[in-house]
């Protein structure tokens, strides 16, 4: 019997009735109550809200780095509720990309040596393949200049970008990004942005970036807004598609 | 290569220091290993040479007879009860049968008779007290390292001279003898035999050199006023580790006493014995200390590189892989470890056979004994590759357990 959110034209990630308790006995805080969502292939979703309303814990559980205690999680359409951790991180692997507020390279490795990383556990690509197509993703971020230099000698927003770059190397269904422009100047935020957002549309992927940052937050196709563990409003922003290059974000 | 090999491999290189001092405990480990083992063995090595080269794997002598006591019960029969110490008759009974069937055994090699007795020796100076053995030149060649041990003169002259006589290194001093001199034999029962020093021997272990000297069957025989009597026969087997085992069984088959040779030099082997175990724990301590070292320094990584293995795990590297990123570093140090503290073993061994070092006690050398042997090599790499896989598997796997959502949670700038 399939799963009742398994359809044939999947939805690219949805949760529903999500509960998460963090702590131990009087420390225990319900930081996720009930959340339901529905991610959709071509669009971007901004999750705002106040500090420790649940945002950064529900990305971690939309990621399959955290376990719900309850709720239904499925990506693709598979739910992935009882899968062993190998199978969780191989869909990780193949699935999701993720981008943390602070960036989180590897300080041994150069900025194209980070990206390799995430397509070596894939398997997919030869090594010459590789490494063309790491060149490309940094291209792409402003950053093919820098390709063989060591990650600790980037500058912060460069090793954003190089960031950014990795989550996008496996070519992921779904990009989850936790302020992914935060540590960024308005001229590189914009252009990060940008770079997701068209990404997102081009290949008709799914963005779901946690934000404080309201210009980007409103540049988004959907908002959803939580507070105390909870979405209280989702707000769609229809828009021209093809003419929209969100040149407004982080002014 | 696989990737969390490749990481493992940077982790590794990108630690240096971490890396050298690892390094340095495991080429340490290895290196006193194989020198201790070298020392230790090296002795006793050449000390079984040198007694298998002169009295043989084995040892037949004295005839004996088992005792029973006997007694009648109440049916009228009798009875035999527990064995008493057996009765020794001294010499061989028939040592050409003995020696014919022994020879039928794979692993025997040779077999030789002699005849043993102590008699008086008589120099131009000097009078000493020596055991004379009577010996057959040919068969005693088989049979021991005796042509190897001659310093001085020939064993043609002791071939061709019904009169010839050979004497241990040492007792040939005392007598102030040299080759080509004339000494006198005095048997126990007055029996005097005038004979000429045809070769001077080193066997290499002082109690034989000092005492033992060689004349042919017959004379020896003349001497001790034993005609046609046979001491000892010396067996010596192609495999001597198996010495006791086939004493015993000739014990029983000739009913004559049989004596291997790691029984007739308990008490030396026990020394080596003891020194091998001492320098075991020595080198046992080293290794730990490695290990322990080895253990800190990846515990070390693995807290340094918390925030890596998050994000390795985010990116989709299993706890399996997490695992051998860490095991692999543990076994490059291994790798690079054993090699090179090979390499110092071996350059420390070979210095320490250069130390000119006079020992005249229960040996004789005049540098320091060492032995080579693969197998101290092969040892000392099991033994570094154990105590540093095991130092690396737990913070291997405690690096694999943790949980990322903690430590991203808890991480930042």
């Amino acid at each position: 019997m399939n799963h009742p959110m398994e359809t044939d034209d999947a939805l690219p990630l949805e949760c529903e009735n999500l509960e998460r308790f963090l702590g131990q006995e009087e420390a225990r805080v319900h930081v996720l109550r009930g959340v339901s969502l529905a991610l959709q292939r071509g669009y971007t979703h901004a999750v705002v809200g106040p500090s420790g309303c649940g945002k950064s814990s529900l990305l971690y559980i939309l990621g399959l780095l955290d376990r719900p205690d309850a709720g239904q999680l499925a990506i693709g359409g598979r739910p992935v509720a009882g899968l062993r951790d190998d199978e969780l991180s191989r869909q990780r692997n193949e699935l999701l990309g993720f981008i943390f507020q602070f960036h989180f390279l590897l300080q041994d490795f150069t900025a194209l040596e980070n990206i390799m990383i995430p397509m070596r556990q894939l398997g997919r690509w030869n090594e010459p393949t590789m490494r063309d197509r790491a060149a490309h993703l940094l291209d792409a971020v402003g950053l093919g200049n820098k390709l063989h230099r060591p990650s600790r000698h980037l500058s912060g927003g460069e090793q954003q970008r190089v960031a950014i770059a990795r989550a996008l190397a496996n070519d992921p269904e779904v990009i989850l990004a936790d302020e992914p422009t935060g540590n960024l100047y308005t001229a590189n935020s914009t252009r990060v942005f940008t770079l997701l957002t068209e990404l997102v549309r081009r290949e008709n992927k799914a963005l779901l970036l946690v934000t404080h940052n309201p210009a980007i937050a409103s540049a988004c196709d959907w908002v959803l807004t939580m507070s105390d563990g909870q979405i209280v409003e989702q707000q769609y922003n229809p828009r021209d598609r093809e003419s929209d290059k969100s040149d407004h974000v982080g002014e | 290569m696989r990737p969390s090999l490749y990481i493992g491999l940077r982790f590794t290189v990108s630690r240096k220091r971490s890396l050298l001092f690892s390094l340095l405990g495991v080429i340490f480990g290895v290196a006193f290993y194989i020198v201790l083992q070298a020392q230790t063995q090296g002795f006793e090595q050449y000390f079984i040479k040198t007694i298998l080269g002169t009295s043989g794997a084995i040892v037949v002598s004295d005839r004996y007879q088992n005792r029973y006591t006997t007694f009648d019960n109440a049916q009228g029969g009798t009875v035999m009860s527990g064995q008493q110490r057996r009765k020794y008759y001294e010499g061989i009974t028939d040592a050409a049968e003995i020696m014919r069937v022994a020879r039928q055994f794979p692993n025997v090699l040779a077999c030789a008779p002699l005849v043993q007795g102590n008699i008086t020796a008589r120099g131009d100076f000097q009078t000493e007290i020596m055991t004379v053995q009577g010996i057959d030149l040919e068969l005693q060649l088989r049979a021991t390292a005796l042509r190897d041990q001659i310093i001085a003169g020939n064993l043609n002259d002791f071939r061709v001279n019904p009169s010839g006589l050979m004497l241990g290194s040492l007792l040939a001093d005392k007598l102030q003898l040299k080759v080509g001199d004339n000494v006198t034999l005095l048997g126990n029962g007055g029996e005097r035999k005038a004979m000429t020093l045809s070769a001077v021997f080193r066997s290499g272990v002082n109690a034989i050199d000092e005492r033992r000297g060689y004349v042919t069957t017959r004379v020896a025989q003349a001497l001790l006023e034993k005609p046609s009597m046979i001491s000892q026969i010396i067996v010596t087997l192609r495999d001597p580790d198996r010495a006791p085992a086939m004493s015993m069984h000739f014990e029983r088959l000739f009913g004559h006493r049989a004596r291997s040779w790691q029984e007739r030099e308990q008490g030396n082997l026990q020394v080596f014995s003891t020194l091998r175990i001492s320098a075991a724990i020595t080198v046992s301590l080293i290794i730990m200390l490695a290990g322990a070292l080895i253990f800190n320094t990846l515990t070390m990584t693995v807290l340094d590189k918390v925030r890596e293995i998050a994000i390795l795990r985010s990116m989709g590297y299993r706890r399996l892989d997490i695992t051998v990123v860490f095991v692999f570093q543990g076994f490059i140090i291994a790798t690079l470890g054993s090699i090179l503290g090979a390499g110092f073993g071996a350059l420390l061994t070979y210095g320490i056979s250069q130390i000119p070092i006079k020992v005249r006690g229960v040996l004789y050398a005049d540098r320091f004994l060492v032995a080579w042997d693969v197998h101290h090599y092969i040892y000392a790499a099991i033994i570094a590759f154990f105590a540093v896989l095991t130092a690396s598997y737990f913070p291997a796997r405690r690096a694999a357990n943790l949980a990322p959502v903690d430590i991203l949670r808890g991480s930042g700038q």
